[in-house]
């Protein structure tokens, strides 16, 4: 393994550390104080699996394999091995990130994977994670929430694994502190080296909430000075992978004093940012990062200084049906003239172009205000 | 703290775990997501589906009696079995499928507090996806009680009289109309709205934060000294399809007490596409 040639034997080689950490770029237009507040992108996606989530899958994977409660089946087709063991492999409740890691590891490994998926998440994650090798279970989450209920996800994931135990193990990246580890081993040291020390703000948003308490554990214990800033979606919100405060409790690694603001924003700027980002910075970001990006303007424009770096999980390959729903402008021009259809052309053109340039949410797309469903 | 009206309705995670090898116990799963059951169940767990077995395939209508006797025949239960039932979502379709069976005459049938996820979460409760070993039996339904059941011709008279209780147990953007339907869902209607007269008390109203039914006097204070639901009235509950509206119907009629409740499985997917009919809004 040579990360100056950058030539490996294992594409798990590739997993970031500090010898190899994730690249940080500056942010040149959309950074309010660049002079006294520097604001750098951690790009997550150049991971090898393509998101911050690689971190924990990793951890999480061989953490199940270091307490032996895996068995590959690389062949496929569930038979025993040489020495009779029957294979046994992974069940996760994931919004896509985690689930795409994980099934990508476990079938460089020989590992069967079940992953459990809310309906919500979309289509081209629920392809990938078939792409990776992982059987898919969609739920339908959210149909009416109500105290302890759960999420479906996680129910069905953690039935699987109570029921079926011979064939899965759930890593639970909801529970499981190898998912905090992973950050207070790579992404915590990553940053410290790659800045210098010099950080003061860490900004980043709220999942399962490993990344936040490792990355909060391991730099203010090198600096109680850093602040870290959290952004969550406001209630009804369509960004995968995202939960907002209300939804957290799901999630067991979950450390509010580590966090010195939540800062709560408007969903469709997820969207009408992801698109800015790409138009401006170059930065092909998905839309948590254009949340992300939010609140390290808003704390920004506060005043004072600072050196702020922008944990951004993933790109936006993965979310073009997303962002067609939010900014419906995005599909128009995509077929020759002559064959776009009525509702194409009903659309205005340019209403998401305005909202993105003023930095107003848009109107796109209500989802059945009066209910014409 | 008092005590739930009629509290043998109602049996604990623990209860069930002691019944597990108890012959006269069935248990029956009914969930929301049908694929829960062949997931993982209790052990000795039958699952029914809401969407192909409890109601009928071809009109909408709830399953016929025979169609009952058959289900639970081939599920091994007898009438005077105890019929334990439990599911997804707080019990929705467990108590969609309790009403069904009370409706069908089934003297003994019971809910298991907290529903699927409390039993998913304790340690010492196992889950199994082997199907249960049953020996089919020879169902006959004894006498059915249709005084649970609400008609639309019932509600109509209702609304006239005005003499009716009626609680609409929908979250309160569907009650106002803002939407006709939680996001998703195939069944819907023609408006928005509500039956005039009727009180908006949301079904998880009567839930505790574990899942299970709140207690008795905490009810209470909800329905009938927060809401004015008036115990001595007769009393129609209500939802979208009907599932939702079985669950405050069991909490009316079994923990508080009220003696007439009736379930009015038509609901809002009947009532909203009613041609010149009154709604509220």
């Amino acid at each position: 393994m040579d990360h100056r040639t950058r030539v490996y034997d294992d594409v798990t080689e590739l997993l970031p550390s500090e010898e190899n950490p994730s690249p940080m770029v500056r942010l040149n237009r959309l950074t309010p104080a660049p002079e006294t507040f520097p604001l750098f992108a951690k790009l997550e996606w150049m991971n090898p699996f393509g998101s911050v989530k690689d971190r924990a899958a990793s951890y999480l994977l061989r953490d199940l394999e270091e307490r032996g409660e895996l068995t590959p089946d690389p062949e496929g087709g569930g038979h025993p091995d040489g020495n009779g063991r029957r294979p046994r492999g992974i069940v996760e409740p994931t919004s896509g990130n985690t689930g795409i890691s994980l099934a990508t590891l476990a079938s460089a490994r020989g590992y069967p994977m079940l992953a459990v998926v809310p309906n919500k998440v979309p289509l081209e994650k629920k392809v990938l994670l078939k792409i990776a090798g992982a059987e898919l279970e969609v739920v339908n989450d959210d149909l009416c929430p109500s105290p302890g209920m759960g999420d479906g996800s996680i129910n069905l994931a953690k039935t699987y694994a109570k029921a079926q135990r011979d064939r899965y193990a759930m890593p639970n990246q909801y529970e499981n502190e190898a998912n905090v580890r992973a950050h207070i081993e790579t992404t915590g040291p990553e940053i410290w080296r790659q800045t210098d020390g010099r950080v003061t703000h860490v900004f980043l948003s709220l999942g399962t909430c490993g990344t936040v308490t490792g990355l909060g554990r391991y730099l203010k214990e090198k600096n109680p000075e850093i602040q870290i800033h959290a952004v969550q979606p406001t209630e009804g919100h369509d960004v995968p992978g995202l939960r907002n405060v209300r939804q957290l409790e799901v999630s067991k690694l979950f450390d509010p004093s580590l966090i010195d603001e939540i800062h709560e924003i408007d969903y469709e700027i997820a969207y009408t940012r992801a698109l800015e980002l790409a138009r401006r910075e170059g930065l092909l970001a998905g839309p948590s990062a254009g949340l992300i990006h939010e609140g390290a303007r808003r704390v920004v424009e506060r005043g004072g200084a600072g050196f702020g770096v922008l944990l951004f999980p993933d790109n936006v390959f993965k979310y073009i049906s997303n962002l067609i729903k939010h900014v419906p402008a995005l599909a128009e021009g995509t077929t020759p003239p002559n064959q776009a259809n009525q509702a194409n052309q009903a659309e205005p053109v340019h209403r998401d172009h305005q909202a993105y340039q003023t930095n107003q949410a848009p109107q796109a797309n209500p989802t059945n205000p009066g209910g014409e469903r | 703290m008092s005590e739930y009206a009629h509290p043998e309705v109602l049996v604990s995670t623990d209860w069930v775990h002691e019944h597990l090898n108890d012959p006269k116990v069935k248990l029956v799963e009914i969930d929301v997501d049908t694929q829960a059951y062949d997931a993982g169940h209790v052990p000795g767990a039958v699952g029914f589906n809401w969407q192909t077995q409890l109601q009928d395939s071809v009109r909408r209508d709830i399953a016929s009696k025979a169609e009952i006797e058959r289900l639970l025949g081939e599920a091994g239960i007898t009438p005077d079995d105890t019929i334990v039932v439990y599911g997804d979502n707080n019990n929705w379709f467990a108590a969609y499928g309790f009403w069904l069976l009370k409706l069908y005459g089934h003297e003994d049938v019971r809910l298991m507090n907290g529903g699927r996820v409390k039993w998913l979460n304790e340690d010492d409760k196992e889950l199994t996806a082997e199907p249960p070993q049953v020996t089919p039996t020879t169902y006959q339904a004894q006498g059915e009680h249709p005084e649970l059941r609400a008609k639309v011709g019932d509600i109509l008279k209702i609304i006239e009289a005005g003499d009716h209780n009626l609680v609409d147990v929908r979250s309160p953007d569907e009650f106002t109309g803002k939407v006709i339907a939680p996001p998703g869902m195939s069944e819907t209607a023609q408006r928005g709205g509500h039956i005039p007269g009727a009180k908006n008390i949301p079904w998880s109203s009567a839930v505790a934060e574990d899942g299970t039914f709140k207690g008795a006097d905490d009810l209470r204070q909800i329905y009938q000294n927060g809401q004015g639901i008036d115990p001595a009235k007769p009393t129609v509950a209500y939802c979208r399809i009907g599932e939702r509206s079985s669950h405050t119907w069991f909490v009316l009629k079994y923990l508080l007490g009220i003696d007439d409740v009736r379930n009015y499985d038509g609901s809002w997917t009947e009532y909203g596409n009613l041609i010149g009919q009154p709604i509220e809004r």
